[in-house]
């Protein structure tokens, strides 16, 4: 026999109902469980580390080019200062960061910079070339060394230069995707000792340089790939929900389930408790798993990381009521997710495209939310630092959530 | 059963009962009781108001004028004991379908409050007990109408509102409802039925509503509308050369009697039937139009 329900019991067996016809919905179930298996790989795969190195081929050797110009010197009547100059030379010393990978053959480090030819480093720091088109094998214990610039100079290109002989000629190589800006430092590179070893400085007055660094100074410490795609993983995750639970929402609507439900003791407040409950316990539960699995959370970070995952959970929750009463059919559904959610996405791409971001792209709700989740968990910035940010995704998570709840509400009422 | 509350021992009382949406007045100061145990058919064609009538009783919509009690309940106050004791088999078949038939029952169970519900002897009732476990996508829809009727079944209510509950079914399949339906009454249910088969109505109807344009044009037993409004007559074929005549005689006319004795003794005589207006004819009689509408 029935007997007086409480609220918290009618809400609790709604929850129930949810999770069941969840787990029955292969698409939805599928979909997390991709999120939930390909984030984690993704995150894995991508670097860890920066390298700040810029490394760059020549050819032929150093020891090469010195040895030729150092006849060249004795002719000249060289001291043995400066003989000795000559044979310490060393190419990087004119770039910080520059790591010089030497080919006795330009024809072979041509065909490097190409990617028709493979080179590798070996643990004892050889390098071995294959050509694996043409079936050679990888060497074992190797390294493979990318090079993106080669630097061909003549073999007398330090006796030349030094005797201020005109027409010496040398060819830089540049991939093909070598962005033209890195090509022309390679030429600028490339003059620059050219000045170095004729003995002359360069005919400017170099102004006075002061670099400062605004922020956090990273030099040695950048932020990795890695590390910048962390809190967009848990964004596209809270994201992503929002899909599934406009999905299980407009199913309910659509086929009238929901009036059901309504012609017994259950309200349409319990109604909107249950999906409220059920889309955050969602979004959150998954971020936490995916948290747990890519990492992120310190002992300085995580009570700002989870109320701002929290406030996405509910904020996309607000979204997800909307677009699922919104929608007259699947289509329809599908139109109003992608109407809500590409706006949504667009902050995302401030994490991977750092730099200025436009005024209107910080007007957007789900902004304060990324910002939140880069700063804490990139940039370790503090609850003090994070106010702002916050009470503005506040303010956005009120009108979304009171938004969705109100068309939901007046959808099941009027059905 | 539990006590009924209403002024005049009714479990349903409606009284001046109207709804319109926007500048559609779909129901227009309707008044009506059902009894327990009673069944109400409310016959009309498709947009009478028959469907407007149930969802402002169940609680679905708010009346705009007009008084209407379940179980002593104003509908309009939206209490929640009001839907604890009724029972609705909606006309649209919303049921979950990716969960089992016996899935669906314990969770409409579970919103009344009921521990371990019998979801199983209810669904052996309507004849689905060895599809309990099957999802009900996977049911026909016989077999999904038997679902909604076994759901609103679930919580033994003491108002059972039900709309078109035989709708499309075949007659083996309406045949079995309709003795659901009895029996629920005969438990002590009051029973709102809508449909407009006038068949069922007649077989099922304890009393008969005529509803049309928002408006109850007659409400009666089916045998008294009958006698009301329709006309008795006897028809009676006779053999005439190679043809069959066919006369039909009104029996409440002047003279008839005699015409139909005179008949009676024609060696022409191959049948005599009695015949009675049927609701439908009824309902023409009085609106104007059919119930197929």
């Amino acid at each position: 026999m029935s007997r007086p329900i409480s609220r918290p019991a009618i809400i609790g067996a709604l929850l129930k109902k949810e999770l069941t016809a969840y787990s029955r919905d292969f698409i939805y179930l599928g979909l997390t469980l991709v999120v939930l298996i390909m984030f984690p790989v993704l995150f894995h795969i991508l670097p860890d580390s920066v390298d700040e190195t810029i490394t760059i081929a020549v050819s032929p050797p150093v020891e090469v080019l010195v040895a030729d110009a150092r006849d060249a010197f004795i002719a000249m009547g060289a001291t043995e200062e400066q003989l000795a100059q000559l044979d310490e030379l060393d190419l990087t010393e004119a770039e910080e960061g520059l790591l010089l990978v030497e080919f006795e053959d330009k024809e072979q480090m041509a065909r490097v910079v190409e990617g028709t030819l493979e080179a590798w480093e070996t643990e004892a720091g050889d390098l071995v070339l294959s050509d694996t088109e043409a079936g050679d094998e990888k060497p074992k214990d190797a390294e493979r060394v990318n090079l993106d610039i080669g630097i061909a100079f003549p073999a007398s290109f330090i006796a030349d230069v030094a005797a201020s002989k005109s027409g010496v000629s040398v060819t830089v190589y540049s991939d093909a995707h070598v962005p033209a800006e890195i090509q022309g430092a390679m030429r600028s590179f490339v003059r620059e000792l050219a000045y170095q070893f004729a003995g002359r400085e360069l005919p400017v007055d170099f102004p006075e340089e002061e670099a400062v660094v605004l922020g956090q100074d990273r030099l040695g410490d950048q932020v990795t790939l890695r590390e910048r795609m962390r809190p967009m993983i848990l964004f596209m995750i809270l994201l992503m929900e929002t899909f599934s639970m406009a999905s299980l929402i407009s199913t309910e609507v659509l086929q009238r389930t929901v009036t059901a439900v309504l012609v017994t003791p259950a309200k349409v407040g319990d109604f909107l408790a249950a999906k409220t409950i059920f889309g955050t316990f969602m979004s959150m539960s998954q971020a936490l798993i995916m948290l747990a699995l890519i990492g992120g959370l310190t002992a300085q970070n995580w009570s700002l990381v989870l109320v701002v995952l929290l406030m996405g959970a509910i904020m996309f929750t607000g979204v997800a009521l909307f677009v699922g009463s919104a929608g007259k059919d699947f289509m329809g559904q599908l139109f109003y997710a992608m109407l809500f959610t590409v706006p949504l996405l667009i902050p995302t791409f401030s994490v991977l495209l750092p730099g200025s971001v436009a005024s209107w792209v910080r007007v957007l709700p789900s902004y304060p939310i990324v910002d939140v989740l880069v700063g804490s968990m990139v940039y370790g910035a503090t609850w003090a630092e994070s106010w702002g940010s916050l009470a503005y995704a506040a303010v956005w998570l009120v009108v979304l959530y009171v938004a969705g709840l109100m068309a939901l509400k007046r959808k099941v009422e009027t059905l | 059963m539990r006590e009924v509350t209403a002024t005049n021992g009714a479990a349903i009382q409606v009284e001046g009962l109207r709804y319109a949406y926007g500048d559609l007045e779909a129901v227009r100061g309707i008044d009506f009781d059902v009894q327990p145990g009673e069944i109400l058919g409310f016959l009309g064609p498709n947009g009478a108001g028959k469907s407007t009538t149930i969802k402002m009783l169940t609680g679905q919509l708010t009346p705009k004028a007009g008084v209407a009690r379940v179980l002593g309940i104003d509908v309009s106050t939206d209490d929640p004991e009001l839907q604890a004791r009724i029972g609705v088999c909606f006309e649209e078949k919303n049921l979950y379908l990716n969960m089992s038939g016996k899935e669906n029952l314990e969770f409409f169970a579970s919103l009344f409050g009921i521990k371990d519900p019998d979801a199983e002897g209810v669904l052996r009732r309507v004849g689905l007990a060895d599809r309990a476990k099957d999802r009900v996508k996977t049911y026909s829809k016989g077999m999904r109408q038997r679902m909604m009727i076994s759901r609103a079944f679930i919580n033994k209510p003491d108002v059972l509102f039900l709309d078109e509950p035989t709708d499309g079914l075949d007659p083996v399949t309406s045949a079995a409802i309709r003795k659901t339906i009895r029996e629920e009454a005969d438990r002590g249910a009051a029973v709102l039925l809508t449909t407009h088969d006038m068949f069922e109505a007649d077989e099922l109807s304890d009393r008969v509503a005529f509803i049309n344009e928002g408006e109850i044009v007659a409400l009666d037993t089916a045998e008294n509308l009958k006698l009301k409004y329709g006309t008795r007559s006897v028809k009676v074929r006779l053999r005439e050369g190679d043809s069959v005549r066919v006369e039909t005689l009104p029996l409440d006319g002047d003279g008839s009697s005699a015409k139909l004795a005179e008949l009676a003794a024609s060696p022409d005589l191959l049948t005599i039937h009695t015949e009675e207006a049927t609701l439908e004819q009824i309902f023409i009689q009085l609106t104007g139009r059919g119930l197929e509408g």
